[in-house]
């Protein structure tokens, strides 16, 4: 490979204190992304998906020490060690972010318009009123009714999915080079979601965006991924291109995954399909496989030792489970 | 069913302020909804539709401009004191914001305790072995306790707020969202237990959600809302199955297919046109301005409801051709 990934996340752990708990919420994760790519980040909710993209661009709720290691590379320059100011400078600029929560990313107490033309002001060196145009015609790409009215309005006085729209709006107005969106479309009904994707993925075709998309929706990940990362209890256990690993995944939480989605063909009113069991607490790092007290198939070997990522016989694919990898072997 | 509802809606309206001056935001107008005990009932729509309003106006979080919200046959605002507060408890509300809703400050087993509280329980074992039971139910560890809840995910958060409503043994649970930030097997486990407190405690359940596959398997009816109205309702299957109103058509046309091969060749049906204003909605029909089948009928007088089959009703005047396959938007957009 010539050119390195626009991002290039190795070995990432991160560790956080509180006053009461100290937990590991990211362990060993290790992904990249190129320029114009699109990568989905799938899993367990509590599994580390939120703070390993968050946690080392210094955004993480005060109260809580964060201690990084590992190696986060964004153009080619080490995120991990960079002083607070420096990584501000990224923020927003270059690397756009969409919160899981709209609410926080917004200010209560000030009109929409502002906050989205501030981001402009701010990062694309505009005028105030270049910068309120901007605003407008940002509001109208999300697709919002009266756009121009929704810029006086306050952010409590607009639904779920209006808040997340704006959201969007704010994060692309600095038309970043890699776009981290955390659960961008869950408060959308799927016409909006698809309206809401097709921007995304015309901004990526323009811009060359990169894109990080955090998200439990498969349909999502189906339409607008060309990799995936699945997470179970902070780390990766399943990794590949999208049309190998939804198709026909490996890891036994992956299955459990995919299969927990509904069919069309499920009786109304008949039982969810999940997976038994629930996921381990984060407290002290786990010996063996996180997933082996929930999986079918585990073996001595799975709760011995962590098992490493590794190529699967499909070499695109990796897969942290000695189950899968010894049937490679045997195959 | 031949019983009667437990919640009954009639006419309801509600409406805010709207920045232009002198206008209001017609947020939900003349709804009407029924739910019978022990039922999950769907509400779908557009985001901005109105559903959380509609929700909200129910619990009595938002003021009722006109209509009527019965409860057992109990008009809610001719009660008040104790009685209205009975009524309200029985009545519980499941945020779509799991962030808002619990207290950054509190443990999680103080969130639940003070819910339990509320519910009069007042020997503090008889709270533990609840809460424990509560949290076990959500499918969180009982160690959860402890944990302040802004240190929790957004899913653990979600889980927290469900089992806060279930502490009062709520008989109406409306749901706004409550798993869509879940993960799919905790979002599982979260559906059977609304499955089961359908089942074993006849709790109703209004069920807002964007996740249309699984509103269909919750949910026996659903009711589709478009621009603050319902313009769609009728048994879930029948209702995916032959849809009579073109926006539900589209709507449930745009359920991304989770096969990535399919999903990246399909071309999902494009809402067209600027999404029209809750504060000066358009004449006659609602949806004419985005519709692809609309004639200048559509814009004079709002569409009658059609009954299709046995509690199935959509408002458009084309809705006996789009549920008997005669008519449809999908086709006509692409034409
Ligand atoms: N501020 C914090 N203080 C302490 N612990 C935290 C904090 N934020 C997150 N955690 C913990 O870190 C773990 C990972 O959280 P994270 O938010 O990254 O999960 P997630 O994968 O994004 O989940 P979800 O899909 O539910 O959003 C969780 O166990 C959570 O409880
Ligand atoms: N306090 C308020 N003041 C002014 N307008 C409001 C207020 N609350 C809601 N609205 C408006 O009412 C309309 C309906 O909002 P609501 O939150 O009910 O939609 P929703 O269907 O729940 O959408 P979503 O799916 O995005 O959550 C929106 O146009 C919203 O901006
Ligand atoms: S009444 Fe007219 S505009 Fe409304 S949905 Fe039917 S065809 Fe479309
Ligand atoms: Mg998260
Ligand atoms: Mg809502």
């Amino acid at each position: 490979m010539q050119n390195e990934p626009l991002l290039s996340v190795k070995n990432l752990t991160v560790d956080l204190l509180t006053a009461k708990s100290a937990l590991r919420p990211v362990d060993g994760v290790s992904y990249a992304i190129r320029q114009g790519q699109c990568l989905a980040i799938v899993g367990e909710s509590g599994s580390g998906k939120t703070v390993m993209n968050f946690a080392p661009l210094g955004l993480m709720p005060t109260g809580v020490t964060t201690n990084l290691s590992g190696s986060v590379r964004f153009e080619g320059q080490e995120l991990i060690g960079l002083s607070e100011p420096e990584v501000r400078k990224l923020r927003g600029k270059s690397i756009g972010f969409i919160f899981q929560d709209p609410m926080s990313a917004l200010n209560p107490v000030r009109r929409i318009g502002r906050q989205i033309a501030e981001m402009a002001e701010l990062h694309l060196n505009m005028s105030p009123r270049a910068a309120e145009a901007r605003a407008l015609d940002l509001v109208k790409l999300v697709g919002i009714s009266d756009p121009a009215a929704r810029l006086s309005q306050y952010p409590h006085e607009l639904s779920g999915g209006l808040r997340q729209r704006i959201v969007i709006a704010i994060a692309l107005a600095g038309e970043p080079k890699l776009l981290i969106a955390d659960e961008p479309t869950t408060a959308l009904d799927v016409t909006v979601q698809a309206q809401i994707l097709r921007l995304l993925k015309d901004l990526q075709q323009r811009l060359n965006m990169a894109m990080v998309l955090i998200t439990h929706d498969m349909g999502v990940v189906a339409g607008a991924a060309d990799n995936i990362v699945v997470m179970y209890a902070a780390r990766a256990a399943e990794c590949g291109p999208v049309d190998k690993v939804l198709v026909n995944p490996r890891h036994p939480y992956t299955r459990g995954l995919i299969n927990a989605i509904p069919r069309r063909d499920d009786p109304i009113g008949s039982e969810f399909r999940g997976l038994p069991g629930v996921p381990p607490t984060l407290g002290a790092p786990i010996q063996g496989c996180a997933f082996a007290p929930r999986c079918e198939f585990a073996v001595a070997a799975c709760t011995r030792a962590r098992p490493p990522m590794v190529p699967t016989a499909d070499s695109n694919v990796c897969v942290a489970c000695p189950v899968v990898n010894q049937g490679k072997a045997a195959a | 069913m031949t019983h009667a509802p437990v919640l009954k809606v009639e006419n309801l309206q509600t409406r805010f302020k709207s920045v232009q001056r002198g206008k209001y935001v017609h947020a939900v107008d003349d709804v009407s909804i029924e739910l019978y005990p022990g039922e999950i009932v769907g509400l779908v729509g557009e985001s901005g539709c109105g559903k959380s309003t509609l929700g909200r106006t129910i619990v009595g979080l938002e003021k009722a401009s006109a209509g009527r919200v019965l409860l057992d046959g109990v008009d809610l605002s001719t009660l008040s004191g104790a009685a209205l507060r009975n009524s309200r408890r029985a009545l519980q509300y499941v945020f779509q914001d799991p962030y808002s809703s619990l207290n950054d400050r509190q443990t999680v087993g103080e969130a639940i305790d003070e819910a339990l509280l509320i519910d009069g329980l007042r020997s503090a074992d008889e709270r533990t072995r609840r809460a424990k039971e509560l949290l076990e139910q959500v499918g969180l560890p009982h160690t959860a306790r402890d944990r302040h809840t802004r240190e929790l995910s957004g899913g653990q958060r979600q889980r927290v707020a469900i089992a806060r409503s279930l502490a009062v043994n709520p008989r109406v649970l409306i749901c706004d969202e409550p798993v869509s930030a879940l993960d799919l097997s905790i979002r599982a486990q979260v559906m059977n237990l609304f499955l089961r407190l359908q089942k074993d405690l006849g709790v109703a359940c209004l069920f807002i959600a964007h996740d249309l596959a699984l509103v269909r398997q919750a949910a026996s009816r659903v009711y589709v809302m478009y621009l603050g109205k319902i313009v769609e309702h009728g048994p879930s299957q029948e209702l995916y199955d032959h849809p009579g109103h073109p926006y539900s058509q589209m709507l449930l046309a745009s359920v991304p297919e989770v096969d990535p091969r399919v999903e990246k060749l399909r071309s999902a049906p494009l809402l067209k046109g600027e999404v029209p204003s809750p504060t000066n909605p358009p004449s006659g029909c609602r949806f004419r301005t985005r519709c692809p089948l609309a004639v200048e009928d559509c814009a004079l007088r709002a569409p009658a409801s059609h009954v299709l089959s046995p509690d199935h009703n959509a408002a458009c005047i084309f809705a006996p051709d789009l549920h008997g396959g005669k008519r449809s938007a999908l086709i006509h957009q692409a034409a």
